[in-house]
């Protein structure tokens, strides 16, 4: 008897690991919080070539003096190539003066800076943009599959595949950004994919045993999990390597990662476990 | 048979179909004309890149209050005006909403773009200390002379206007009108003894002598632009400011294209590793590789601009097509249909795996469509600066869901049918051995579904 054999045998406990997971997600969001990107939360970001070695002390002095910013508002990182990225949270700070404050050792390479107005309109967005992205997710899949339980067994996977992406970006101090919202709304459409797969196999088939089917869409599962997977993986290894200011590639990689690879576990236990329990139930 | 889906109609013939069927197909002549209608059109007309892979600037400006349309296309007018008499040729000035207005110049140094648009512009005139006109007085700007060292900007002012500066500047000919644009002094020319008599005139000039030439055509432009800016209806201030230098717009686009490689090379090994087939790599490489170019041909044709979101569109859609791929494989690859004919066999396989693709597609879509609809309504602020990242995916999902998939699943019955006749025989005893769910070992694994373990 193989592993997965063994794991299937016992589905009914398996469905609590990602529930678990899911938990442990939230717990993370509510005690630790999610970072906001400066599109979101306002602030200004620019990125430096340094034309000599300057320590992050000395620019975030430079800056501060330069800005009038309080200089515990002021970060600064140092991202390979010569290059550093200093953030000035709270304010949209001028350009000229921040191209002035560096001007004798750095040059600007790129600069963003998001003023309170902008940021609070783009934050209700978000909140509209995720909501609407999930409701019409979930009526597709109704009309697809047009039986409740496992209509709702794959929306609660999406739903757990959102969590534990979102857990993993207060975790890892991914921020909330656009960019990270853009490969949210992505993973709410892509993370159900495998789980329509597994549906379609398992509900709508009638050739060999359930366990059959399901295994079969294990198969094909696995391997678009890994496509999927890997070339986030390479995308996150090129921009960190290569390109280490392309944040918004950055993050989407990171949060797609994190998502599919907890969408593997919401799939293969709870999905497929809520829906044996359902074609069981049905005999 | 008349009324069939088109993605079946494709197995047809089954097991005898050969290259040259395949070559004829309607839907495969379609992608080849698709295919070289868009690498004519990424050639002649290009693609448009956004401002973060060319290098630029965006600057998003939010007016004091709501306007009207008309009070809206006044507010561009002058913006453009105002950065095109700063010698800047490559910019976009357009409306977002009743309220925001977006700027876009390229190829600029971030460091330049404040001192284009960093002071939004309220100009005012004094004589003697006094406000004699300002920027809501002006209502047209001429364009400016010069001669020899002399420079003239003539513009005309609202009668109202006019008598307030025809009272401060009765009989001061020869005192400074100094003007400033958000409290810095710009110039101040002298006043013109036809301008001291105290007689209302809404033509009004103001003109003053430079060292050279070039002095005073520089001067004139000056003075020009502050005027023009000035005649701003509302007031604007800067909200925020998206700024890229072409060196590092150059580094993301080297960056994006080492991305997309390696990631194709990634899915290549796990095809490879999956089905131990190396001529099923191919298919799926090229197919990803057509539908790139076939959402590059549309951002072509529809001049949409590729910027870091929308590549990240691209390799969304090109992801979701390398799952439909490896799903219509494994449905045709898949045992245990019991029919006698193979035709019928593949079309109901065909036919499963549609059904998976299409309702993929269909979630995928419907998550992606409130971005789309921020994007189109608001126009690109706040969140909508992703709606390219949703156009470019849901135009790729469209593109692989009707051109190209049904292409590779054709190609797949042409390349995997062969096999079934061969090992027909072979598929039999398996057939049989079915029930007592035997593993299947030692399989030569060519065109079998290799099972996880």
């Amino acid at each position: 008897m193989s592993m997965i054999d063994k794991i299937l045998d016992s589905y009914k406990p398996l469905i609590i690991i990602p529930v678990i997971i899911t938990l442990l997600a939230l717990g993370i969001i509510l005690s630790g919080g999610l970072k906001e990107g400066i599109d979101l939360k306002g602030g200004s970001i620019a990125v430096l070539q340094l034309n000599e070695p300057v320590s992050n002390d000395q620019l975030i002095s430079m800056v501060s003096n330069s800005t009038g910013v309080p200089a515990d508002l002021i970060t600064s990182t140092t991202t390979g190539n010569n290059q550093s990225t200093v953030q000035i949270a709270g304010s949209a700070a001028d350009v000229v003066e921040v191209t002035n404050a560096i001007n004798s050792v750095a040059t600007l390479q790129s600069y963003n800076s998001v003023g309170p107005l902008l940021s609070k309109q783009s934050m209700t967005q978000v909140y509209y943009a995720l909501a609407f992205a999930f409701l019409f997710m979930s009526i597709t899949v109704f009309i697809i599959f047009r039986h409740i339980v496992p209509s709702i067994a794959v929306i609660l996977a999406a739903l757990c595949d959102i969590i534990i992406a979102i857990g993993g970006m207060s975790l890892f101090g991914i921020p909330l950004s656009l960019a990270s919202v853009g490969a949210l709304l992505m993973l709410i459409g892509y993370s159900v994919d495998t789980d329509i797969l597994l549906t379609t196999r398992v509900l709508k088939r009638r050739e060999g045993t359930i366990i059959e089917r399901a295994k079969d869409a294990m198969g094909t599962g696995f391997t678009m999990a890994a496509a999927a997977i890997g070339s986030m993986v390479a995308l996150y290894l090129v921009v960190l390597f290569l390109m280490p200011n392309a944040e918004i590639l950055d993050q989407i990689a990171a949060v797609l990662i994190i998502g599919l690879m907890a969408d593997v576990l919401a799939t293969w236990l709870m999905n497929l476990g809520i829906l044996r329990w359902y074609m069981e139930g049905h005999r | 048979m008349a009324h069939e889906p088109w993605y079946t109609q494709m197995v047809h013939g089954g097991s005898q179909m050969n290259f040259k069927e395949f070559i004829k197909d309607y839907r495969v002549i379609l992608l080849i004309v698709l295919l070289v209608a868009s690498i004519g059109a990424i050639s002649t007309l290009g693609i448009q890149q956004g401002l973060d892979l060319k290098g630029g600037s965006e600057i998003q400006l939010q007016l004091a209050q709501p306007v009207d349309t008309g009070t809206m296309d006044k507010v561009t007018n002058v913006l453009d005006k105002r950065l095109n008499a700063f010698g800047v040729s490559d910019v976009q000035v357009r409306a977002s909403g009743n309220q925001s207005v977006i700027i876009e110049i390229a190829g600029v140094q971030p460091q330049d773009v404040a001192k284009l648009v960093g002071t939004p512009g309220v100009f005012i005139a004094t004589i003697d200390n006094q406000t004699a006109l300002n920027g809501t007085d002006i209502t047209t700007v001429k364009p400016y002379s010069v001669t020899g060292n002399t420079w003239s900007v003539p513009f005309t002012v609202t009668l109202q206007g006019a008598q307030t500066f025809a009272k401060l500047a009765d009989g001061k000919a020869g005192t400074p009108v100094n003007m400033y644009l958000d409290g810095n002094l710009v110039s101040s020319p002298e006043i013109g003894a036809d301008l001291a008599n105290g007689v209302p005139s809404t033509d009004v000039q103001v003109s003053g002598t430079e060292n050279s030439s070039a002095q005073a055509q520089a001067q004139a432009k000056n003075i020009q632009v502050v005027l023009e800016s000035g005649a701003l209806p509302v007031s604007v201030s800067i909200v925020g400011i998206n700024s890229v230098s072409a060196d590092l717009g150059s580094q993301f686009k080297t960056g994006a294209l080492v991305a997309g490689f390696l990631a194709l090379l990634v899915i290549a090994i796990i095809i490879f590793i999956r089905y131990r087939t190396p001529v099923l790599v191919l298919p799926i490489m090229i197919t990803s590789i057509a539908e790139l170019i076939l959402i590059l041909g549309v951002a072509s044709v529809t001049r949409w601009n590729i910027d870091l979101a929308a590549i990240a569109g691209i390799i969304a859609a090109i992801g979701t097509g390398v799952d439909d791929q490896i799903i219509i494989t494994d449905e045709v690859l898949k045992k245990g249909i019991q029919t006698k004919r193979t035709i019928t066999a593949l079309k109901f396989k065909i036919n499963n795996a549609f059904f998976i693709i299409f309702a993929s597609a269909a979630t995928l879509i419907a998550a992606m469509l409130p971005l789309a609809y921020v994007g189109f309504s608001r126009g690109a602020t706040g969140i909508g600066l992703l709606s390219g990242f949703a156009f470019t995916t849901v135009v790729g999902v469209l593109i692989g869901i009707f051109i190209t998939r049904p292409v590779y699943a054709k190609f797949i019955v042409l390349l995997l049918g062969k096999d079934k006749k061969e090992d027909k025989s072979e598929e039999a005893s398996v057939r049989e051995k079915r029930t007592g769910k035997q593993p299947k070992k030692g399989k030569k694994g060519k065109g079998k579904k290799g099972r996880k373990q």
